[in-house]
């Protein structure tokens, strides 16, 4: 056998996704509505399924209903609704359990953009 | 107006899909599926005109042009080629490049060759880590969703919608690595049961292990040829009779329904529509059951059935029903060696309306059409080809 180890250290510019990996790293749901359609998509994507390309970065409020779930040894996912966006999220769960169907966007921690969803804060209003 | 050329299924070969533990590599498996079809095609390497490659990941090979080192392998210096990518689609779509060459006049006979070492060449973690970034990477790849969490979520998704229980998926996997048990060539052959699938560990719900396709090694090889560049012997082999292919939207939360493999949709009516056929008409399928759910929706989209559970409690997919689906075991049963995928569904195919599968398998009346479908990320490309029986039966 050939034993042959590589190790590769990438450094990703985000480019036109910059908005969105910015706001993930400060807990921000930045989403991207169609200036057509106003169509508002989280993910962002660039070019809306109505055709049109030019958007604008607008901030949800980072509150997400989760729709499908799915847990085990890969970890705990789900297909969640951010309020305000049209399109489903597909995020990494992080203490929401099973009965919780309602969490937050939490801030992404580490190097990579992750798009976590932990529970909600509680209320400081009275 | 002339009609296209009809294209030929000349010569089909798979290596053996499973995890080698012989020393051999990449380059052994493409040039064994490459000679085996070539013998078939009762052609010789100077008669080829162009290689298509499959091969998913440079990561799996550790070689950026796959394409040129088998065509040096090969013998095939001098000839036009391809490398193909299209991740789990890769192999389906190196079929219809080819087949589109010889359509187009620009070649009369090619080879295509799908190989992927996807199981002894790195560890199992790091090719599933690599799997992770066969969706959006920049999204989901980064977040570290799996193949099988995103497949388990579309699954969910489709189950809302049609119902379906546990015990269809069991059924699925039942059946497939049974019918790997008659195909010498297969990765998984299992005897598993119902209890055996509860008790093996769940890895997205509602996948566990036994419902998921293994990581494999392995190749496969096709010659196809434009009809009036064959000789007598095999002029009559299958055909490949229409081609169809298509994309959705990557996010699979971006999709008005993930449930619903819709470039599959699509690309099962282009093929079918070239082919001057009705889905009804296909008399077996080698569909992509990346996980057991998956070959459900597969046989959704692909319009073989308009109520997949309740065909598939009516046993219209088992051997000896309406329309077998994956009698090779599928990637469940016979494996998953990415690029080789595609390409050994077609020949798996072609084998099987000509007569020549392996025995136990083989239909007793072969049908007058079959289709291979396959795709790539979670059905994000979509390549489905259908075959029709050759002259000769």
């Amino acid at each position: 056998m050939i034993d042959h180890r590589l190790v590769l250290d990438y450094h990703l510019p985000p480019g036109w996704m910059a908005p969105f990996v910015e706001g993930l790293a400060q807990g921000q749901t930045i989403a991207r509505r169609c200036e057509d359609c106003a169509r508002t998509s989280f993910p962002p994507l660039r070019s809306c399924p109505c055709g049109a390309s030019a958007g604008a970065w607008v901030e949800l409020d980072g509150t997400a209903q989760i729709i499908h779930r799915t847990d085990g040894q890969d970890g705990s996912f789900a297909l969640v609704l951010f309020d305000g966006a049209a399109t489903h999220s597909v995020v990494r769960l992080d203490n929401l359990a099973p009965d919780q169907n309602i969490g937050r966007l939490a801030k992404s921690t580490g190097p990579l953009p992750q798009i976590i969803l932990g529970p909600e804060l509680e209320s400081s209003h009275p | 107006m002339t009609s296209n050329p009809k294209v030929i299924v000349a010569g089909a070969a798979l290596t053996p899909f499973n995890r080698r533990k012989d020393a051999s590599n990449f380059r052994d498996w493409a040039y064994h599926a490459f000679d085996a079809a070539l013998t078939m095609s009762a052609l010789k390497r100077a008669d080829i005109d162009a290689l298509f490659v499959a091969s998913e990941s440079d990561f799996f090979t550790m070689q950026l042009n796959p394409a040129s080192i088998l065509a040096s392998d090969l013998g095939l210096v001098g000839a036009a080629i391809t490398r193909c990518e299209g991740g789990g689609a890769s192999g389906q779509i190196a079929v219809h490049a080819a087949a589109r060459a010889i359509q187009s006049g620009s070649a009369a006979r090619v080879a295509v060759v799908g190989v992927d070492p996807s199981a002894s060449q790195l560890s199992g973690d790091t090719v599933r880590a690599l799997y992770g970034f066969s969706f959006d990477a920049w999204t989901d790849g980064m977040t570290g969703v799996s193949s099988s969490a995103l497949y388990a979520l579309s699954y969910q998704a489709f189950q809302a919608r049609f119902g379906g229980t546990d015990a269809h998926l069991a059924a699925v996997t039942m059946q497939n690595r049974a019918n790997a048990r008659d195909n010498p060539g297969a990765h998984l052959p299992r005897d598993d049961t119902g209890q055996d699938i509860a008790d093996s560990p769940m890895i997205a719900a509602p996948y566990r292990r036994l419902h998921c396709s293994p990581l494999s090694d392995g190749a496969a090889a096709l010659i196809l040829s434009n009809a009036s560049a064959l000789p007598e012997s095999r002029k009559a082999a299958p055909e490949i009779a229409g081609m169809g292919a298509a994309n959705d939207t990557l996010h699979l939360g971006a999709r008005g329904d993930p449930g619903q493999f819709t470039a599959k949709t699509r690309a099962m009516k282009r093929a079918c529509a070239e082919a001057g056929i009705s889905p009804e008409q296909i008399g077996l399928a080698e569909v992509y059951d990346a996980y057991a759910g998956a070959q459900l929706q597969a046989i959704s989209a692909l319009g073989l059935s308009d109520d997949v559970f309740r065909d598939l409690d009516a046993g219209t997919f088992a051997p000896d029903g309406r329309c077998p689906v994956n009698l090779s075991g599928g990637l469940m049963g016979q494996g998953a060696p990415v690029g080789a995928t595609g390409v050994g569904q077609t020949a798996t195919c072609a084998l099987l309306l000509e007569g020549r599968y392996h025995a136990a398998l083989q239909p007793k009346h072969a049908p007058q059409y079959a289709v291979a479908d396959t795709h790539g990320g979670i059905c994000t490309t979509s390549a489905v080809t259908v075959l029709k029986q050759g002259g000769a039966r």
